[in-house]
Parts: C-alpha cells; sequence; structure tokens
C-alpha cells in the first residue's frame, strides 16, 4: 500500500511540475493545483500509518492520528481559495490580452 | 538561563484589533470610505501602542509573553510567544503599517476607495504580527498565507494598467512558496510527531540526522528564500513592487520581506543551530542579493523599480549577517531589519508622491524629471532617506551597516565585506542619480506638475522616526543585543515556550 501511495504522489507531482514549465499560463496554473493536491495527499499520509482505528472511540486497537487531517483540512480550504483568485486573474488576461501565451500576457519591462 | 515566562492575553491584541477592525469594517463600513479610513487608523494605531507594549514588557523582564489559546498547554495546543525577536520585528510591522494607512488616507489613487482596500490592509497586519508571534510552525504557514492573499489583491486593484500581471506573477511563486513550507511541515511532522517550534526544536537537537530533517531544512530555505526575495528566487520582487499601489508596496517592500528575514533567523537559530550547511547558502545569497540589487537599481529607469532592487541589496545584508550567526551578527542583522523597513516605506511613499503629481500617472524617470522642483519638501526627505539607504551618519542607515561591517570584521570575512562595500558604492549611485534626476534637472518643456497630490504626512513621520533612529540608536541597539543573546541559547525559547502555567 505504501509503495502504491509513494508512487501515485510521485506521478501527480511529475505531471503537475510537468504542466507548470508549460508556456500556457491556464496550463501552468492546473499544474499548481495538482502540486497543491500531491502535497495535501502527502500531508495526509504522514500521519496515516501510526494507526488505523477512530480515535475518541472505544473502538479498540491504536487509533489514528488526527492531527494530519485537521491540518490537511486547513490546506484545502486555503487552496481553493487561492486558486479561485488565480482563475479570477486568468479570466482579467482572457478578457485582456485574448491569449493564453506567457510571452504575450508578460509586457512588464523594465 | 531559564526564564519564567509570563502568561498573558496581552499577546493576543497585536493580532487581533487588526483582524477585528477588517471584519468590522467590511461588515458595517462598506459604503461609508471615510469612516472605515478612519477605524483603519484608529485600529493600527491601537496595534502599535499594544505592540510597544508588548515589546517594553518583554524588554524590561527579560522574559518572553506567551498565551496558551484556549487553555491547551503547548505542545498539545498552539500557543502564541512574543519573545524578544517576536516582539521586536511584531513591533516594526505594527508601525510601518500604522504609516501606510496614513499614506493611505492622504493618496490619490483610485484604489483607496475600493471596498476592500482598508479591511485587506489590516488583515495584512494582523496576517504579519501573527506570523511573527505564533508559536506553531503550522499557523506560521496560515498566517503567511493570509499576508500572501491581502498582498496579491491589493496589487490587482491597483491603479497600474498592468497589476494583476504582477500580482498573478507574485501569487504563483508565493502559492509555489506555500507549498514548499506546507511539504517541510510535513516532513517535519512524519519525522518528529510535533510542528510546535519549540518541541520541534528540542526533538531536532536529540536527531540532528533524521533523514527526512534535511529535505524540511532545504524546504524550508527555499520557501523563506522566496518570502524575503533571496538571490535565486527574487525576479518576481521588482514588477511586483513596482506596480502595487504606492501605500501598499510601501508596505511590501518593507515589511512583507522581513517575513521571511523574520523565519530564516527562527530557523537558523533555533530549529536548526547545528546546521552548518546554512552559512555557505546564506552568504552566497546575501551577496548575489546585494550584486544583483544593486546593479538593478543602477540599471533601472523607473524611481520605485529602482527602490525594489534596493530592497534586494538591502536584504542581501540581512542574509549574510544571519549567515555569520555570531551574536553580533544576529544583532546587527536584525537593527538593519527594523532600520530598513521604516526607511524603505518613506522612500517609497516619497517616490508615490512625485509620481502623484505627473502628468501620467508614472514613476518613469522620462514621467518624473524636474518635477521635484515644485516639491522642495519631499526633495530634503528624500536626500535624508538616501542618506539612510546608502549608510551616511547622522541616519540609521549608518548604525545599520557600520553593526554589519563590525560584526564581519570579528569574523575576519574580508572578500565578504568587500563584496558588502562595493554593493554599498552602488546605493550611492542609484540614490544620487534619482535625486539628480527628479530634484536637479529642469523639467522637459511641455511638463505639467498637477498642483495637487499624495500627502506628505507619512514619509515626514517615517524619516523623522529615522533620524531619531540614527540621532540615539541605544534603546534599539541594546534590545537587539538582548535579542541575539536570547537566540543565541535556543533552550531558554524551548523552556519558556512549552513552560508557565497554562
Amino acid at each position: 500500500m505504501e509503495l502504491v501511495i509513494a508512487l501515485t504522489l510521485g506521478l501527480i507531482f511529475g505531471v503537475g511540475v510537468h504542466q507548470m514549465l508549460r508556456r500556457n499560463v491556464i496550463r501552468s496554473a492546473m499544474g499548481l493545483v495538482l502540486v497543491s493536491n500531491a502535497v495535501n495527499l502527502f500531508l495526509i499520509h504522514c500521519g496515516a500509518y501510526r494507526g488505523i482505528t477512530p480515535p475518541y472511540t472505544t473502538i479498540e486497537g491504536q487509533s489514528s492520528d488526527p492531527l494530519p487531517q485537521a491540518l490537511v483540512l486547513t490546506a484545502i480550504v486555503i487552496g481553493m481559495g487561492g486558486f479561485s483568485f488565480v482563475l479570477a486573474m486568468l479570466y482579467v488576461f482572457a478578457l485582456r490580452d485574448r491569449t493564453g501565451d506567457m510571452a504575450n500576457v508578460s509586457q512588464l519591462k523594465h | 538561563m531559564i526564564v519564567e515566562p509570563v502568561n498573558s492575553h496581552l499577546v493576543l491584541l497585536p493580532v487581533a484589533i487588526p483582524f477585528a477592525a477588517a471584519a468590522a469594517g467590511l461588515l458595517l463600513l462598506r459604503h461609508r470610505p471615510r469612516a472605515m479610513s478612519l477605524l483603519a487608523l484608529s485600529a493600527m494605531a491601537a496595534g502599535v501602542w499594544a505592540s510597544a507594549t508588548l515589546a517594553f514588557d518583554v524588554m524590561s523582564s527579560g522574559a518572553p509573553v506567551v498565551l496558551h489559546v484556549g487553555g491547551w498547554r503547548a505542545p498539545f495546543g498552539i500557543n502564541l510567544v512574543a519573545d524578544h525577536l517576536g516582539a521586536l520585528m511584531a513591533l516594526m510591522c505594527q508601525a510601518v503599517l500604522f504609516a501606510g494607512v496614513l499614506y493611505a488616507l492622504g493618496s490619490r489613487d483610485k484604489c483607496v476607495r475600493f471596498p476592500v482596500f482598508y479591511p485587506l490592509l489590516l488583515t495584512l497586519a494582523a496576517g504579519l504580527t501573527g506570523a511573527m508571534l505564533t508559536g506553531d510552525l503550522f499557523n506560521f504557514f496560515v498566517f503567511a498565507e493570509l499576508v500572501v492573499i491581502s498582498g496579491t489583491v491589493l496589487t490587482a486593484c491597483s491603479d497600474h494598467r498592468r497589476g494583476v500581471e504582477a500580482a498573478y506573477k507574485y501569487f504563483y511563486i508565493a502559492l509555489v512558496a506555500a507549498m514548499a513550507l506546507l511539504l517541510a511541515n510535513g516532513c517535519l511532522y512524519a519525522e518528529y510527531g510535533t510542528l510546535n517550534m519549540a518541541d520541534l526544536a528540542s526533538r531536532i537537537a536529540d536527531h540532528p540526522d533524521a533523514p527526512l530533517a534535511g529535505v524540511a531544512l532545504g524546504l524550508l530555505l527555499v520557501s523563506l528564500g522566496i518570502k524575503c526575495a533571496a538571490v535565486p528566487f527574487h525576479f518576481w520582487q521588482p514588477d511586483f513592487h513596482t506596480t502595487s499601489p504606492t501605500a501598499v508596496s510601501a508596505m511590501l517592500s518593507s515589511v512583507v520581506v522581513k517575513l521571511g528575514v523574520y523565519g530564516l533567523i527562527r530557523v537558523s537559530m533555533l530549529l536548526f543551530p547545528h546546521a552548518d550547511s546554512l552559512a555557505p547558502l546564506l552568504i552566497g545569497a546575501g551577496i548575489a542579493g546585494v550584486a544583483v540589487g544593486g546593479l538593478g537599481a543602477v540599471g533601472t529607469h523607473d524611481l520605485k523599480r529602482m527602490l525594489a532592487y534596493s530592497t534586494l541589496a538591502q536584504v542581501g545584508f540581512m542574509l549574510v549577517a544571519i549567515g555569520w550567526r555570531s551574536e553580533a551578527a544576529i544583532a546587527a542583522a536584525l537593527v538593519f531589519a527594523f532600520n530598513h523597513a521604516f526607511v524603505k516605506a518613506a522612500m517609497l511613499m516619497l517616490a508615490g508622491v512625485v509620481a502623484s503629481r505627473a502628468s501620467v500617472k508614472s514613476s518613469s524617470f522620462d514621467v518624473v524629471t524636474g518635477i521635484g522642483r515644485a516639491l522642495p519638501g519631499a526633495g530634503v526627505l528624500f536626500l535624508l532617506g538616501g542618506m539612510s539607504l546608502a549608510g551616511l551618519p547622522p541616519m540609521n542607515g549608518f548604525v545599520s551597516k557600520f553593526g554589519v561591517f563590525r560584526a564581519g570584521v570579528d569574523h575576519s570575512a574580508w572578500l565578504v565585506l568587500a563584496a558588502l562595500a562595493i554593493g554599498s558604492l552602488c546605493t550611492f549611485v542609484y540614490v544620487a542619480r534619482s535625486f539628480q534626476r527628479v530634484w536637479w534637472e529642469s523639467p522637459e518643456a511641455a511638463e505639467h506638475v498637477k498642483p495637487t497630490g499624495d500627502s506628505l504626512a507619512a514619509p515626514m513621520l517615517l524619516i523623522a522616526f529615522c533620524v531619531a533612529m540614527g540621532v540615539a540608536p541605544q534603546p534599539l541597539l541594546t534590545f537587539a543585543a538582548d535579542t541575539a543573546a536570547w537566540l543565541a541559547d535556543p533552550t531558554a525559547y524551548i523552556a519558556a515556550s512549552l513552560g508557565g502555567s497554562p
């Protein structure tokens, strides 16, 4: 199971970083979303192997660690707010520049 | 040295006051911009009072103020720790942000009438102070995200045509930094099972060679390097600090970059005090910053952009001093960070005042040449601020540069000192050149100077403070020396953060 998760994480990271390096602003933004999800997945698996039963119950066995889940929830909420703002900014580019090419969007020169 | 911490809710005030004012303003005063701006100003004044009280308490008693939020003791609960470093940085942030709100009050930009402008400035203040006072690494991430989001939205609503573009660049790189910080959190949690900084520091000291510790250190360095615009991660900074509204860019270039500096001091003094690999990395990044920032500032054609590049160089000085890590060097870095925040905010505000009088609202040298003839008062202030940037007495910049150079002499780091001295020379060149272009040269024939512009009150206040800190630097130097002595012994912080009655 650990190997599968590790490989999945690596795959999502790889695809995300590959997309981040593309010229198209929309593709690079999607790459960022993928990487952020990979990070969240990594975070939740940091505490996944400490136990498998839910905490604060009468079920026997070592209870799982709730802290990474709380962290991931926070990170997901922050990420969602951030990405909605990224999408809003992409919409401004789409309306104004009519292109998603990084070279055309980037006009700030010295 | 074990000091008993003081448990008080006072440490909550510098974070809670701006937050409460932002929420109240957004809910109640959306359609009354004047009332909103006055609320923001009074909230920041209250914040400055609270953080000054906090810093004074910490300085006089020598013990940090710790609050275990909700009565849950750290490391199980989240605590707020105002130690010497946190209190000094929080005071600096609140004071500069007060001046920023004051500038926005007298500003003619359209964006300051945007209903969320003042609430966002207040959340920026709350985020910065919170990040500097929290004792928990994940909380640091949350507050840092608050700072990033506030700063981005404030830039995206700028009057500048390309504000959204600069905001996008910054937001993208800041999200990458946030992910690096989150990954570092994950690595440290997987390895040590805690995220409380004091607890983490004691566990790292017990097992410094755990496999993920090095990964976490690298990720922390990348993330904090992006936050303070250290050189390999600096490319977003000049665009971002040039296009944002003046009241905001003065904050971004002065106190927001200090978040990274604060984080680097914490990482190198508390979390990884024995990591020897940090020194060459920080000193290398610092020297590269001094070179890139100095040359970039000399070569640019825009007043605000020049000051943004100058921030790169000045952060470079701080990184070099943090890299040396001796008590004198850390004290010098703190004095440098404190003084730079005030003078850089004042200089950017003066650039904004000049730009607001130009026929086209721009700070490009082509537009602002000769405008200074109508603004003699701003010229005097700009000259004083420029002297401070260049490090001439009697300004506070002299005190900060002197401290860094003396720490370098203690380390016999002659090559590094030579590089810093050459970087300092660049400061003279670009300050003198900008002063000459704006205040000395005669305007071009068709140039039209607007009769009114942004108010000079905020930069005047800041420059007056800079002169005061240059003439009477002793209280700051003493506080910085105490802070460096406090940071030199991480066990004191650990005991204070985890101890005390809940």
